[in-house]
């Protein structure tokens, strides 16, 4: 069962949060999406989850029973354990008993958290907090599984084990949504969308995406900034020729996830100068 | 090159916690260093250390030649986390507001934000109002400019025009000193300082931090249980497409597919700044 | 630092509600001050009953206000009628002494009855005009104690505070750690949440006025003279108008600070307005109407009434009512808005079909 929104959009009175974006969600996978602050990122998950109304397109999405969200902010209690906050999500979806036990100590142990039931969550790293977090999205064995932008700002050992338990739940056949602003992060899917400012700029596997790349890309490393299309990187520049030659001081180079990011985003005239700053 | 600011065994003790422990760091003028670690690493006590805000327990802080002192610390840019901004003044309240702090007359807010300069700051997009936040920090010309995760949570393109202003600003002879936990963000940087429990752990360039640290890519036709397989002995597998990477060598992985009865392409291939990053952090060695 | 002080007044022009608390509060409290806080009570309605009825009627003028002339009337005509809270002072002729009842509950409007008949005496003494004696006799708080006329109206502040602030709070606090999104997404209904979030208040304030009415008694020696039923129904009904209240705060704000604001412009005026203090009929004219918005208002009567005067339940049919009314109205708003949070997908029917979606492009 292929989960997902079909060319949907979102409007809050006369702003345009999500603009006809397809999102397509299979089981056993991850799709990541991935765009900057006010690139839609969280509408769109909250609409696939039905937590604000569509004004446009379709939604499919399992029972309330068979999905697992976290919103950006949270996904914890921070004033009650680590056990206590199992023990709600477990009730409210209804898994009882035995099944309770096994999960919950498999879970706590693959986090590290078995001897540490007691605690609050208010006292764990943020780390912790947001592997608790998915632990428990995860504890009824959902279908689906959506995370907004569950590694923002957690410590990059962390964001590896926090991926691990991504990848472990799409293993075992949940599909997996995840939102985030590091671009890197988006090779981890075997589906990536990228947004920006509402709409989709591009769909597909990694690959894909920098398989579309129409030109070529190429590497200038003087100081000076090259003629065409191009921006930084550390100490040299990328190049992007769409349909005509490189320039000349540019050397060919093969084209990169990050090139392909950039390249999306130039190419729908995202660019926000002054008075492009829709809140 | 000359040393805008250099820590030499930089120390600072809270009680019984050693915050920042015998750090060793230098920024010349002209470039940007990286300094990488997780949060609690002690990034933020020890960019306290430099500006003057806090007093080290031993080692020694020197800014522009001598100690930070509110002189010096006029010469330095700082932008942290939080902006510093006011949400609630317009571009042009919070540009005035910090040059009258700073004694600079007649400062102009520059062309490229004329159109946003009665917009609140609080209404503007992240990116947007990250950048004004670099221009303000730059206003007063500083030599030395210090970024706190500069380009955190903002999309691609405002991240490059950012990178752009912090690279022109590095090229005019501004030193300049970004910390993050942000890959993308660490591989801009012309060097690298990577710090955890108050220690710097490793220094160099993003190749002589990786080093020669390999992994294994597994191409294997059934993925999922390549990954429970590989998962379920201990690994940190990390996915990517339809890929798995892999700490260890691919003698050791492929032995462990095989006691499985799974078949895949296993081969070594350069660890990238994460994987390498976390080696380090995991088995520390003072440097 | 003249840029300090430019910035900071820059900050505060902008923000409004700090601003409207500045400029509000002390207008607020000069009118409450000025025109409400008053103890001096102008009109007392009366009851007039006996055989010289209309002859005492007649000799009484400001501040008795008599309402009703009952000839055919006698002692316990005058008492239910005091008790209904219809008189104040219930004037009992045609037995020697001549009897002034009146009301312990209304402690201001008693005292200015006694200095007027004391007045009334003197002046008579003086211009030689006989008048039988009136002998007062104070019903319902015979030591005219300070304590038994707050405490009932006390338990209604407490009610208030944990009702309204406390549960406001509770409800905001969730909000703005993120985690009502989450149960919205969860497999509860949107009434399992509103009522799950709302009953552990309602028990807390049941329990703690039961506490403080039992203190109020053992300590203060407060009566509780009447029936425990109306009491209760009382205290439900307004308990659902303060939760109410918490809840439909909790829904425009955003943080904590916001929700104390609010709570606070709606608790403190009741302080003052509500009849707890200052009487109510002690306020001036132009004022007084806005004690009948507040719902302490009538909680305090329907408090006072049951505790010390075991007024029945007919008589107090419109606080009653009153707050029935509120309730309704309160709690059905802060739902209808709290939904919303809970639930906003209305059209929802086409969404959870089982077709799979065409492999995107």
């Amino acid at each position: 069962m292929t989960w997902g929104l079909e060319r949907a959009t979102v409007t809050f009175g006369t702003k345009t949060a999500v603009d006809a974006v397809t999102l397509s969600v299979a089981p056993s996978s991850v799709t990541v999406v991935v765009g900057g602050d006010g690139a839609g990122k969280s509408t769109l998950l909250k609409a696939l989850v039905g937590l604000v109304s569509l004004s446009g397109g379709r939604a499919r999405r399992p029972g309330k029973r068979a999905i697992g969200y976290i919103p950006a902010t949270a996904g914890l209690y921070v004033d009650l354990t680590v056990e206590e906050n199992l023990a709600f999500v477990a009730r409210a979806y209804g898994v009882s008993g035995a099944d309770y036990r096994s999960r919950s100590d498999e879970l706590l142990e693959r986090i590290g958290l078995k001897e540490a039931r007691d605690r609050l969550g208010g006292q764990l790293s943020g780390g912790m907090q947001r592997k608790l977090a998915v632990s428990m999205a995860l504890l009824h064995q959902p279908e689906l599984l959506v995370l907004d932008e569950p590694t923002t700002g957690v410590d990059p050992v962390s964001r590896a084990e926090l991926w691990r338990l991504i990848a472990g739940a799409a293993a075992l056949g949940t599909g997996v949504v995840v939102a985030t602003t590091y671009v890197d992060e988006a090779n981890r899917g075997s589906t990536v969308l990228l947004m920006d400012q509402g709409r989709a700029i591009a769909t597909g596997s990694p690959s894909d995406i920098i398989a579309a790349i129409p030109g070529s890309v190429g590497v200038v490393r003087e100081s000076e900034r090259p003629l065409g299309q191009s921006w930084r990187w550390g100490t040299s520049w990328r190049v992007w020729a769409p349909t005509s030659a490189l320039p000349d001081n540019a050397e060919s180079a093969s084209p990169t996830f990050d090139d392909a990011v950039m390249i999306a985003a130039l190419v729908n005239e995202g660019e926000e100068w002054c008075h492009g700053a829709p809140r | 090159m000359e040393h805008l600011v250099e820590a030499r065994t930089a120390t600072i003790r809270f009680g019984d916690f050693t915050a920042v422990d015998g750090v060793d760091l230098e920024v010349g003028s002209g470039e940007v260093v990286g300094l990488l670690g997780a949060n609690g690493a002690g990034k933020t006590t020890l960019i306290r250390m430099l500006l003057g805000l806090l007093i080290g327990t031993s080692g020694s802080i020197s800014l522009f030649g001598g100690r930070p002192s509110l002189a010096t610390r006029r010469r330095v840019g700082y932008v942290p986390q939080s902006l510093g901004l006011y949400d609630d003044l317009t571009v042009t309240e919070n540009w005035k507001f910090t040059a009258a702090a700073f004694g600079i007359a007649d400062s102009k807010l520059p062309e490229s934000f004329a159109g946003c300069g009665n917009e609140l700051v609080g209404d503007l997009s992240l990116g947007l109002q990250r950048r004004v936040a670099f221009a303000v920090a730059f206003s007063h010309d500083p030599q030395l400019l210090v970024l706190d995760e500069p380009t955190s949570g903002v999309g691609p393109l405002s991240s490059a025009q950012l990178w752009d202003d912090i690279r022109a600003s590095a090229e005019r002879g501004t030193g300049v000193l970004v910390t993050t936990h942000n890959m993308m963000e660490a591989e801009q940087c012309d060097r690298l300082v990577v710090m955890t429990g108050g220690r710097v752990v490793a220094t160099g360039t993003l190749g002589q931090i990786i080093g020669d640290r390999h992994v294994s890519l597994v191409d294997c036709n059934d993925w999922r249980r390549a990954f429970r397989v590989l998962d379920g002995d201990g690994l940190i597998v990390q996915v990517q497409g339809d890929h798995l990477r892999v700490p260890g060598t691919p003698e050791r992985v492929t032995e462990i597919l095989r006691r499985h009865d799974l078949e895949g392409e296993v081969s070594g291939v350069p660890a990238n700044l994460e994987e390498a990053f976390i080696d380090i952090v995991s088995n520390p060695t003072r440097r | 630092m003249r840029a300090m002080v430019i910035k900071e007044f820059r900050q505060l022009f902008r923000d409004k509600r700090t601003l409207g608390l500045l400029v509000g509060l002390p207008v607020i409290l000069l009118v409450v001050f000025g025109y409400a806080a008053n103890f001096d009570v102008s009109k007392i309605p009366t009851v007039v009953v006996g055989p010289q009825a209309a002859e005492a009627a007649g000799q009484l003028h400001a501040p008795f206000d008599v309402v009703a002339v009952d000839p055919g009337g006698n002692r316990s005509t005058a008492e239910s009628r005091l008790r209904d809270g219809t008189a104040v002072v219930g004037i009992v002729t045609g037995q020697s002494p001549t009897l002034a009842l009146m009301d312990g509950t209304q402690l201001f409007s008693v005292q200015a009855a006694k200095a007027a008949f004391a007045h009334m005496a003197q002046a008579d003494a003086g211009s030689g005009v006989e008048t039988p004696a009136v002998v007062p006799d104070v019903l319902y708080n015979p030591a005219l104690k300070t304590s038994w006329i707050m405490i009932p109206g006390l338990t209604g502040l407490i009610l208030l505070f944990i009702g309204t602030l406390i549960t406001s709070l509770g409800i905001v606090r969730e909000r703005q750690a993120g985690t009502i999104e989450q149960l919205a997404v969860m497999p509860f209904r949107p009434w399992d949440v509103i009522v799950g979030k709302i009953l552990p208040y309602l028990l807390l304030a049941s329990l703690d006025l039961i506490a403080i009415v039992l203190l109020g008694m053992g300590l203060f020696g407060v009566p509780f003279v009447g029936s425990v039923a109306t009491f209760g129904i009382g205290a439900l009904l307004f308990l659902l108008v303060t939760l109410g209240m918490g809840v439909l705060i909790s829904t425009v704000s955003q943080n904590q600070g916001q929700a104390i604001q609010l709570a606070i412009m709606f608790v403190v005026p009741q302080i003052l307005l509500s009849g707890l203090i200052f009487p109510v009929g002690a306020m001036a004219e132009g004022i007084r109407w806005l004690a009948y918005i507040f719902p302490l208002t009538y909680f305090v009567e329907i408090s006072r009434g049951v505790m010390l005067k075991a007024e029945p339940i007919t008589a107090l049919w419109i606080p009653l009512v009153v707050l029935l009314a509120m309730a309704t109205a309160v709690l059905g708003l802060a739902v209808l808005r709290f939904r919303r949070d809970l639930a906003p997908s209305a059209r929802r029917h086409s969404e959870e079909e089982s077709e799979p979606l065409e492999a995107a492009a």
